[in-house]
C-alpha cells in the first residue's frame, strides 16, 4: 500500500516550497547554545511564500485552507454552520490555521455537528418531561421548529421513564422530609427575632468533653520571660554581678554605634563577671556560711591548688591563658589580700611567664600582707637567691619562729657548715620539740661522739620520738645501746620498732638465745594494746630478713604467727598461704620460720611437711632438706610419699646405703606398701644388685601381691633378659590378675621378641578378650598382624577394637596408618574422614591427616583448620612447627615447638622434635627468647642464647620434667634394652628415631 | 554502501512528502552528510535493518547540505541525526541523554536500533508522542 504513495520521490518539488509548510511542522529548542532555535514557518512567511507561488502560477491568492477546500466542503446547512463556526468566540479559531483544510476535516466537522444536535434534542425532551406544569421554554431551543415536534413526542411517550422516576423521587421526599423542610415553617418566624435576642442566645456547652484537654492546654500558655525579669531575679541574689565600666559608661558607646557589636567588650564583660564571682568565692573563705549552698560557690583552696598544679605542669601555656589567669589571680589577691595561696599562685604565674622580678615583688608583697604564712615565705625564699634569700629567711623566721620548715630552709640556704650548725642551734632553741631539726643537727655532726651527745639531748627533749631513740641506740656501744633501748622502751612503751631493735641488738651481741626478747616484746606490747597485726609482723620479719637479722626474723615469726588466730584448723591454711606469699616475695627465711612454726603446731600434717621439704629442695641446701624430711618421716611415718622423697634424695646424692636404710625403716612402718617395695626394687636394680632386687620382688609378690608388683617383676626379668623367667612370671601373674592388660601385653611382647608369632597372637587375642577396653593391647595385636604381613587381619583386629573402644583417636589413627602403610591411600583418606567425624578434636588424628594424607600445598590450610577445632594439643603444635620447619621459617617453628612443650611438658616426642630441630638449626638462629617451660627456672629476661646454651637448656629442662608419654618416646623408653637410660639419653635416642 | 541503497530525500518538499505520505509506518529519517564517517557507519546499519523493519518503518536519508531548510528547525547540528515521524507527528523518544527529539549518536547495534524503532512504533500506534527507549543511553554516549 505504501509503495503507491512513494511516487513523490520521482516527482519534482514545487517551486518556492517552504520547508515544513505542507505538514505544518513545528521545530523545537533543546539547546539554545547550538543556534537560533525557531518554530516552523511563521504565518507571514507562509503567506509571503504562497502569494509568490500563486503569482507564478497565475492564480488568486489562497486562503489558509488552501485553494479548493471551500468548493469541496459544500453541505445542506452550510451557511448556518459557517456562521456558528466563525462567530463563536469560544471556538479555537486559528488552531489549524497552518494546515490545509481538506474534505476529511470537513466531514469530521459535520459528523460532530450532527452528534451535537442530537444530544441537544434529547436534552430538550428531558426538560419538557421534568417540568410538565411549567410552560415550554422555547427560547432555550436553538431551532424554531422544535415545540411542535416535541408535543408530538410528548404524547407518544406519556409514560416516559424519567417522568416516572421524578414521581417516585417526590414521593420519597414527602415521606422522608429533610430537616430543612421540617423547619421550613419555623424559619419564617426567624425574621421576627431581634438583635438582642440573637445576642442573648446561650453558648453550647462542651457536653462530650472532647475538646476539654485541648482547651486546658490553650489556657496554660508560656511566655518568654523578659530580660528585665531575669535581671531583677539575678540582682535579688546575694552577689552583685552588674558591670560598671571604669572609664566611659557603656551607654555612651552603644548610642554611638548601636548597630555595631563590640565583641571585645563582651569578652571583657564576661571576664569581669567571672572576676566578680571569684572575688565573691574568695571572700567566701572568710565567711563561708554566706555563700555555701549556692551553686556557684567554689572551694577556694582547691581551686587555687588546682590552678597552681595546672601551671606547674604546663610549660607550653599560651600567652592568652597566662593573661587571663593573671587577671583572675590579681582579683583574688585584691579581694583577699590576707590569703597567702593567692599570692603564691600569682607569683608562680609570673615566674612561669618569665617575669621573675615581678614574681619576686608580688611574693614580697604577699609576705608582707600574710606574714604568718609559711608557704608564702618559702615561696619567697625559693624565688630569691643568695643574700636576699637569707634576709628573707631571717624575716620569715622572725615572723614564724616555730616553723620547722622555715628553719630547715634557712639552714639549707647556708653554705658553710658552721653557719648551718649555728642556724640549727638557734632553731633548737626556738623549737626544741622538732624531730626534723634534731635530725638535721645530728646529720650535720661528723663526730659520732658529738652526734651521740646531741641525740642524748634530743631524746631528753623529745622522749616520744622512736626514730631518735633508735638513732641513738645505733650510735652507742652495744652495752650502752641496751641501756638506751631500755630507756626508750620505758619512754615509748608502745613502739614495736624498739623491741625489734633490741632483739637485733641481742642477735648482734650473740646473746640472742639467752633472753627471749620477742616474747617479752609481745607480752608488753599486748599489755599496752599496741600489738601489730599478724600481716604487719610478717612484713617486719621480712624486713629483718632483708637486713640480715635472720634470728630476729625467726623470733618474730615464732612469737607472732599465731597471734590473733583461733585455735582451729583454719590456721594451717592461713600459714600455708603466708609461707607461699613469702616465698613468692623471695623471703625464704621467713617462709622457713613460718613452716617451722606451723609444723610445731600441726606436727602430723603431711602437706606442711611436703611444702617445707619443697622449700628446702628449691631454696635450701641438702642437709636442711634431709633434716626436714627426716623429721617429717618421724612425724608422719605412715606417709610413704615422705619416705620415698627422703629415699630419693639420699639416693640421688649417691648415698645408696642411707637410702636403703631409709627404705628399711619405711618397710618397718608400712609393711605392705607396694610403692615402697617397688622403690626398694628400683633402688636395688639401679645399684645393679639384681639378686637382692629379685628377692625383694619375690617378697613383695608374697607380701603385697598387687598387679603392679607382678608387672614390675616381669619387667625386671625382661630387662635382665631372662625371658623364660619373665614368661613364667607373666603366666603366674595372669592367673592371679587376668584383667591386667599390661601383663597380657608383656606376654605378647615376650613372644614377639622370640619371634613366636602364633603364641603372641594368642596372647593378644586372649588379652583383648579379657581386657577389651585396653587400647594399647589392641594396637599391639594389630601391629603384630601387620608385622606378620597379614594386613587383612590387622584391619579386622582394629575394626573389633573400634567396636570395643569407640571414639578412640589412637585406634582410628592406627587404622589409617595400616592403610597407609599398605599403600592404600584412598582407603586411608576415607577412614580419616570417618575418624575426624567421630573424633573431631584429636590432635593425633589431625597430625596424621595433615602430615601424611594432605598434599604439601594444603598442609598449612589444614593445620589452621585443625588448630581451630583442637585448640590446645601438643601433637598438633609439633606438626605445625614441623610444617614451618619444612618451610625454613625457623623462628616460627621454634615458637610452635615451645608452645607444644609448654602445653604438655610430659609429651616426650615434643621434646625430642625440639631437640632435633635445635641440633640442625641451632647455629642459624640467634634465639632471643627463652622457652617458657612450666618449671620455675624459666628464664624470663630476654638473654640472647647461643644454640649451644639453648640445646643444653632443653636437655636440662627435659631431665627435670621427665617426660613419660609420646608415641615414639614410650616405645623407646619402654624398650627393655633402654631400661637404665636417663631422660637425656632417651631424648637423644628418640630424636634420632623420629623423622 | 548503505547510503547508496537507501532512498534519499532531495528537497524539503520531498522530506515533507515522505513524512506525510506514510500512513501506517514510522518514518525514520537520517539527517547528515553521506561522506561523513559517522553517517557512513550509521547508514550501513540502517541499510541492514531496513528490510527487517519494513513492515512498520521506512527509512530515508537526507543530506543536510543539500536540504538546509530543517537545520534550524530541527537543530541539525550533529554529524548524524536520526528522527522519527508517524502520521505527520514528530515522535520523541527518551534515550536518557537529555535530548528526546532525536537520536544523534551512532548506534551500532542492529538489535538495539530495531528495538528502538519498534518501541517508537508501538508508542505511536497507541497515540503517544513520547516513548521511553528500551535501553538507557545516558552513560554510554556522552556529548
Amino acid at each position: 500500500m505504501a509503495s503507491g504513495r512513494k511516487d513523490f520521490l520521482s516527482q519534482q518539488a514545487p517551486e518556492n516550497y517552504v520547508a515544513g509548510l505542507g505538514r505544518g511542522a513545528t521545530g523545537f529548542t533543546t539547546r539554545s547554545d547550538l543556534g537560533p532555535a525557531r518554530e516552523g514557518p511563521t504565518p507571514e512567511q507562509i503567506q509571503a511564500a504562497l502569494t509568490k507561488r500563486a503569482q507564478l502560477l497565475g492564480a488568486a491568492a489562497p486562503t489558509a485552507y488552501g485553494n479548493q477546500s471551500r468548493e469541496k466542503g459544500g453541505k445542506e446547512d452550510k451557511e448556518e454552520e459557517d456562521d456558528e463556526r466563525f462567530q463563536d468566540p469560544d471556538n479555537e479559531t486559528g488552531l489549524f490555521a497552518y494546515g490545509q483544510f481538506d474534505q476529511e476535516d470537513d466531514e469530521a466537522d459535520r459528523i460532530y455537528q450532527e452528534v451535537d444536535e442530537k444530544m441537544d434534542r434529547r436534552r430538550k425532551i428531558r426538560r419538557l418531561v421534568k417540568l410538565p406544569s411549567t410552560p415550554l421554554q422555547v427560547s432555550s431551543c436553538s431551532s424554531g421548529k422544535a415545540p411542535v415536534w416535541i408535543e408530538y413526542r410528548l404524547e407518544s411517550l406519556a409514560t416516559y421513564r424519567e417522568a416516572r422516576e421524578q414521581q417516585e423521587r417526590e414521593d420519597y421526599e414527602r415521606k422522608n422530609p429533610k430537616i430543612q423542610q421540617q423547619f421550613a415553617d419555623l424559619k419564617r418566624s426567624l425574621a421576627a427575632v431581634s438583635e438582642e435576642d440573637w445576642a442573648n442566645l446561650p453558648e453550647v456547652g462542651d457536653l462530650t468533653g472532647k475538646n476539654r484537654r485541648a482547651k486546658q492546654n490553650l489556657r496554660q500558655r508560656f511566655y518568654a520571660v523578659p530580660d528585665s525579669v531575669i535581671a531583677g531575679a539575678r540582682d535579688s541574689a546575694q552577689f552583685d554581678t552588674t558591670i560598671a565600666e571604669d572609664g566611659a559608661p557603656a551607654g555612651d558607646e552603644e548610642s554611638a554605634d548601636g548597630t555595631m557589636t563590640n565583641f571585645a567588650d563582651i569578652g571583657a564583660a564576661r571576664d569581669k563577671v567571672l572576676k566578680v564571682r571569684l572575688d565573691q568565692a574568695a571572700l567566701g573563705s572568710g565567711a563561708e556560711s554566706a555563700i555555701s549552698g549556692s551553686a556557684t560557690s567554689i572551694d577556694p583552696k582547691g581551686y587555687l591548688t588546682s590552678l597552681t598544679q595546672s601551671e606547674m605542669k604546663a610549660g607550653e601555656v599560651e600567652v592568652g591563658d597566662i593573661k587571663r589567669v593573671r587577671v583572675l589571680l590579681e582579683s583574688v589577691t585584691k579581694t583577699n589580700p590576707k590569703h597567702a595561696p593567692g599570692w603564691i599562685a600569682l607569683a608562680r604565674l609570673e615566674e612561669l611567664a618569665g617575669r621573675i622580678v615581678a614574681a619576686r615583688n608580688i611574693i614580697a608583697k604577699g609576705c608582707e600582707l600574710c606574714p604568718k604564712s609559711e608557704d608564702g615565705w618559702l615561696e619567697n625564699i625559693r624565688l630569691n637567691e643568695g643574700h636576699n634569700a637569707k634576709v628573707i629567711a631571717a624575716n620569715a623566721i622572725k615572723n614564724n619562729d616555730h616553723s620547722t620548715r622555715l628553719w630547715t630552709e634557712a639552714m639549707k640556704l647556708e653554705t658553710d657548715l658552721r653557719a648551718k650548725k649555728n642556724v640549727l642551734r638557734q632553731a633548737i632553741l626556738h623549737i626544741p620539740q622538732s624531730v626534723q631539726i634534731w635530725k638535721e643537727a645530728v646529720n650535720l655532726e661528723d663526730d659520732p661522739a658529738d652526734a651521740r651527745l646531741l641525740l642524748a639531748k634530743a631524746v631528753e627533749m623529745i622522749p616520744l620520738s622512736v626514730e631518735l631513740w633508735l638513732a641513738l641506740a645505733r650510735l652507742e656501744t652495744p652495752e650502752n645501746a641496751q641501756k638506751v633501748l631500755n630507756a626508750a622502751r620505758k619512754a615509748v612503751p608502745t613502739s614495736h620498732e624498739i623491741w625489734i631493735a633490741a632483739a637485733r641488738l641481742q642477735e648482734q651481741m650473740g646473746t640472742f638465745e639467752k633472753v627471749n626478747v620477742m616474747k617479752r616484746a609481745i607480752q608488753s606490747l599486748a599489755r599496752e594494746n599496741a600489738m601489730l597485726k599478724r600481716e604487719e609482723w610478717i612484713s617486719e620479719a621480712e624486713r629483718c630478713e632483708d637486713e640480715g637479722a635472720i634470728l630476729t626474723c625467726g623470733a618474730i615469726i615464732r612469737e607472732t604467727l599465731g597471734w590473733g588466730l583461733d585455735e582451729d584448723d583454719d590456721r594451717k591454711d592461713i600459714w600455708m598461704d603466708d609461707a607461699k606469699s613469702s616465698i613468692a616475695r623471695g623471703k625464704y627465711e621467713t617462709a622457713r620460720a613460718i613452716y617451722a612454726y606451723a609444723l610445731r603446731v600441726f606436727i602430723n600434717r603431711r602437706s606442711i611437711w611436703l611444702a617445707a621439704a619443697d622449700l628446702e629442695r628449691n631454696h635450701g641446701d641438702k642437709e636442711a632438706l634431709w633434716q626436714v624430711l627426716g623429721k617429717a618421716v618421724e612425724a608422719c611415718p605412715q606417709s610413704e610419699e615422705l619416705w620415698l622423697q627422703l629415699a630419693k634424695e639420699k639416693w640421688q646424692s649417691g648415698e645408696i646405703d642411707d637410702a636403703r636404710r631409709v627404705l628399711g625403716r619405711a618397710f618397718n612402718q608400712n609393711p605392705n606398701n607396694e610403692d615402697i617395695w617397688l622403690a626398694a626394687v628400683k633402688l636395688e636394680a639401679d645399684a645393679k644388685q639384681t639378686d637382692q632386687a629379685r628377692e625383694l620382688l619375690a617378697t613383695a609378690r608374697r607380701e603385697a601381691g598387687t598387679d603392679r608388683v607382678w608387672i614390675k617383676s616381669v619387667a625386671f626379668e625382661r630387662q635382665l633378659g631372662n625371658t623364660d623367667d619373665a614368661l613364667d612370671l607373666v603366666n603366674q601373674g595372669l592367673q592371679l590378675y587376668p584383667k591386667a592388660d599390661k601383663l597380657w601385653m608383656m606376654k605378647g611382647q615376650i613372644y614377639e621378641a622370640q619371634k613366636k608369632f602364633p603364641q603372641a597372637r594368642e596372647a593378644y587375642g586372649t588379652g583383648t578378650r579379657a581386657c577389651s577396653k585396653s587400647v594399647a593391647l589392641w594396637l599391639l595385636a594389630s601391629r603384630l598382624e601387620e608385622l606378620a604381613g597379614a594386613v587383612v587381619r590387622a584391619r579386622s583386629v582394629l575394626d573389633r577394637a573400634r567396636l570395643a573402644v569407640p571414639k578412640s583417636a589412637e585406634l582410628w589413627t592406627e587404622s589409617v596408618r595400616v592403610e597407609r602403610r599398605a599403600n592404600n591411600i584412598a582407603q586411608a583418606k576415607v577412614l580419616m574422614a570417618k575418624a575426624l567425624q567421630e573424633v573431631p578434636a584429636s590432635g593425633l588424628l589431625w597430625s596424621e591427616s595433615i602430615w601424611h594424607l594432605e598434599p604439601r600445598a594444603q598442609r598449612k590450610a589444614r593445620s589452621l583448620e585443625a588448630i581451630k577445632k583442637v585448640d590446645n594439643d601438643p601433637i598438633l603444635f609439633i606438626t605445625v612447627a614441623r610444617i614451618f620447619w619444612g618451610e625454613r621459617r625457623l623462628e616460627k617453628a621454634m615458637t610452635w615447638f615451645e608452645k607444644a612443650i609448654v602445653s604438655d611438658s610430659d609429651y616426650g616426642d615434643g621434646w625430642a622434635w625440639y631437640y632435633k630441630f635445635l641440633l640442625q638449626h641451632g647455629t642459624e638462629v640467634r634465639f632471643n627468647s627463652s622457652p617458657k617451660s612450666d618449671s620455675e627456672k624459666s628464664i624470663t629476661d630476654t638473654n640472647i642464647f647461643t644454640f649451644q646454651e639453648k640445646r643444653a637448656d632443653v636437655i636440662s629442662k627435659c631431665i627435670s620434667t621427665e617426660p613419660k608419654h609420646g608415641e615414639v618416646w614410650q616405645s623407646i623408653a619402654k624398650d627393655p634394652t633402654n631400661a637404665h637410660k636417663t631422660s637425656d639419653e632417651i631424648l637423644k635416642l628418640v630424636a634420632n628415631t623420629i623423622n | 554502501m548503505g547510503s547508496i541503497v537507501l532512498p534519499h530525500l532531495q528537497t524539503a518538499w520531498h522530506v515533507d512528502q515522505a513524512i506525510l505520505s506514510e500512513e501506517e509506518r514510522l518514518v525514520v529519517i537520517r539527517f547528515g552528510r553521506d561522506h561523513d564517517p559517522d553517517c557512513i557507519r550509521q547508514d550501513e546499519l540502517l541499510y541492514k535493518i531496513a528490510e527487517r523493519v519494513k513492515n512498520f518503518a521506512v527509512i530515508y536519508l537526507c543530506d543536510v547540505d543539500q536540504v538546509p531548510d530543517f537545520n534550524t528547525m530541527y537543530e541539525l547540528y550533529d554529524r548524524m541525526t536520526i528522527m522519527f515521524f508517524y502520521r505527520n507527528k514528530h515522535m520523541m523518544c527518551d534515550f536518557g541523554t537529555g535530548n528526546n527529539n532525536k537520536l544523534n549518536w551512532v548506534l551500532e547495534d542492529k538489535q538495539e536500533l530495531i528495538d528502538i524503532i519498534e518501541t517508537i512504533y508501538k508508542g505511536a500506534k497507541k497515540g503517544r508522542g513520547l516513548v521511553v527507549s528500551p535501553k538507557d543511553y545516558s552513560t554510554r554516549y556522552r556529548y
